[in-house]
């Protein structure tokens, strides 16, 4: 459990907050490069962190990532027309580039440099991975471009979604570091997602719905291990890194590609899920992605127009009691990123968690939470940059390996939780 | 269907309706130091304010004449008790070690811990200095016994873990 004031504190991510100062130190993903497909298209809505702004490519290629109003009455920039450089406010024409710098009021003479002293706010937006990136903190503390590998891979070896939900950022990372419920709530597609199934290691979640857990620190996180029994006395790991604030990644199975998840908040009651498919050393087969598109694995099946899921809190995410009730399924959702999403909205906007009962294997969310709140006042306090911000730390993979019983996974898979280029994820 | 009947009801306005009744009882936790380090972290987290976490500096054993083996705890104030009836009472066991310290009493604890099906709780707390070695030797110890294992850098963890577990 968490007091309340610490539940705030972890929770809210608006300007000028502890938590918001923190993810406002690293590289945040807030649009696929789907949604500004070609120069001059139409400028998309972006609400991260709280705050309401506008994405648009310009007539040369360049991003940009400003202040949805207009200064000069406050109109929504969406409706703007993006010409000739620049984002022009259809009401009375002011046009901003996309440094959010105002570079024509038409009722005022060119000449009299009133432009020049308009300027929304603006933050860098850039291009990795076929997905948008986003700084919004203090430029001078701006970190090195993103170095997760399932953007620095060629893009026919990874697919990424993402996916609305509505509830606040944390209890869905929670999820996302939150082993000992996979032999529970995602028993039923462990078999049959053709993402999941097939793999040796399988076999040992279904065996063994109670792991032991091991947690040690990471330079930018946690590992948290998952032992399993394995055969003559070894062990069957599954590890999962966590990466401040809030990068996560599932452990592999078979030759199945690596997936994670970004969990970025758009406000302190919706977030957006990241999900990542990517394999380190081959391309994705048209099978697993066109599995991907259809919602299987980690991914989900859309209202279609929007990136709102099609098994939504409206629809009581399509419950099939039948399908629970025969085992197909073990919460009656179906979908492997829609049973977590259904139970996480379902604990409301914000979690309570001042009424959580934890117990000892729930150490990897009660260290994950020590870690955030102990790295937000560093931050607040003496200005010390939180974990997270350098390539060593993003380098890192999720790993399945069989250990014998005495070897520590962290010594044991050290190089297998490392991201390498051409080197294949350790995996069983 | 109304509202309230569905999952649209996780709303924040909804939220508001959310009943306010206590859902869980106090429980047991019995934190136990296994050597003087230990001892000495225990000693100053026990002065915090718990909910009726018990903590132990020390653990003793003698063997009694049918060659069983019976542990004896130490409380911070002084106090004996018996391990087996303090394990019985306890919801969960935490133990705490330095690195590379002794934890010979552990598989004593974790049968206990098995014979009243109580989950253990294993929380390594690396001496200042204290080497990759002497935490493997302390891994490797506990890693047979321990439900759940956890490299703990400092005291603030041990609080913030015992806080989280309403200890």
């Amino acid at each position: 459990m968490l007091k309340k004031e610490q539940n705030e504190l972890v929770t809210q991510t608006g300007p000028g907050t502890p938590m918001g100062d923190l993810f406002r130190c690293s590289w945040q993903p807030i649009l696929l490069s789907e949604e500004l497909p070609e120069n001059d298209c139409p400028p998309v809505r972006v609400k991260v962190l709280s705050e309401r702004l506008v994405a648009f490519r310009d007539s040369e290629g360049k991003l940009g990532l400003i202040d949805e109003f207009c200064a000069h009455r406050g109109v929504s920039l969406w409706f703007g027309r993006n010409e000739e450089c620049g984002l022009r406010c259809p009401y009375h024409g002011w046009k901003f580039d996309t440094t959010g710098q105002c570079v024509e009021v038409p009722s005022e003479p060119a000449e009299s440099g009133y432009a020049n002293k308009i300027k929304l706010k603006s933050y860098p937006l850039i291009e990795k991975g076929g997905v948008l990136w986003t700084y919004m903190g203090a430029p001078e503390r701006q970190p090195a471009e993103p170095e997760w590998e399932f953007c620095n891979v060629p893009l026919n070896q990874s697919f990424t979604t993402k996916r609305l939900q509505e509830n606040n950022w944390l209890q869905a990372m929670e999820g996302g570091i939150d082993s000992s419920h996979v032999s529970f709530l995602h028993r039923g597609d462990l078999n049959n997602d053709p993402l999941f199934k097939g793999a040796a290691g399988n076999k040992y979640n279904l065996a063994d719905s109670k792991p032991v857990f091991e947690v040690v620190e990471a330079p930018g996180g946690l590992f948290i291990g998952a032992r399993r029994n394995a055969e003559n006395g070894s062990y069957y790991w599954r590890i999962t890194p966590w990466v401040m604030p809030s990068f996560t990644m599932v452990p592999p199975r078979g030759d199945h590609p690596i997936h994670g998840h970004f969990w970025v908040p758009i406000d302190d009651e919706n977030c957006t899920a990241w999900s990542f498919d990517y394999h380190p050393v081959r391309p994705l087969s048209d099978a697993e992605r066109n599995a991907m598109k259809d919602g299987k694995g980690i991914h989900v099946k859309y209202v279609p127009g929007t990136y709102r899921p099609l098994a939504n809190k409206d629809n009581d995410y399509l419950m099939n009691r039948e399908a629970q009730k025969a085992g197909r399924t073990f919460s009656g959702v179906e979908g492997i990123g829609m049973q977590d999403a259904s139970l996480q909205e379902s604990m409301g906007p914000i979690c309570d968690r001042t009424k959580e009962n934890l117990v000892g294997t729930d150490n990897g969310i009660i260290m994950a939470r020590h870690r955030l709140m102990r790295a937000a006042k560093a931050l607040r306090e003496k200005g010390v940059l939180p974990p997270g911000l350098t390539a060593e730390d993003q380098k890192v993979r999720s790993a399945a390996v069989i250990l014998p019983p005495d070897q520590h996974y962290k010594d044991a898979a050290r190089e297998a939780l490392i991201a390498k280029p051409g080197v294949k994820q350790a995996s069983v | 269907m109304l509202l309230s009947e569905s999952a649209r009801v996780t709303t924040a306005q909804e939220s508001r309706f959310r009943i306010h009744y206590p859902n869980s009882k106090p429980r047991a936790v019995k934190v136990i130091a296994l050597d003087p380090a230990s001892a000495a972290l225990i000693d100053e987290v026990a002065k915090l304010n718990w909910n009726g976490a018990a903590f132990f500096k020390s653990l003793s054993f003698e063997s009694t004449p049918g060659q069983t083996v019976k542990g004896w705890l130490n409380d911070i104030a002084g106090h004996t008790s018996d391990l087996a009836s303090e394990v019985a009472q306890a919801d969960c066991v935490v133990v705490i070690a330095g690195a590379g310290e002794d934890a010979q009493s552990v598989p004593l604890i974790a049968e206990l811990c098995n014979e009243h099906h109580k989950t253990l709780v294993a929380l390594i707390v690396p001496q200042d200095g204290a080497d990759d070695h002497s935490v493997d030797v302390s891994l490797k110890a506990l890693r047979p016994y321990a439900k759940m294992l956890v490299i703990a850098h400092g005291r603030d963890y041990v609080e913030a873990m015992l806080a989280a577990l309403r200890a």
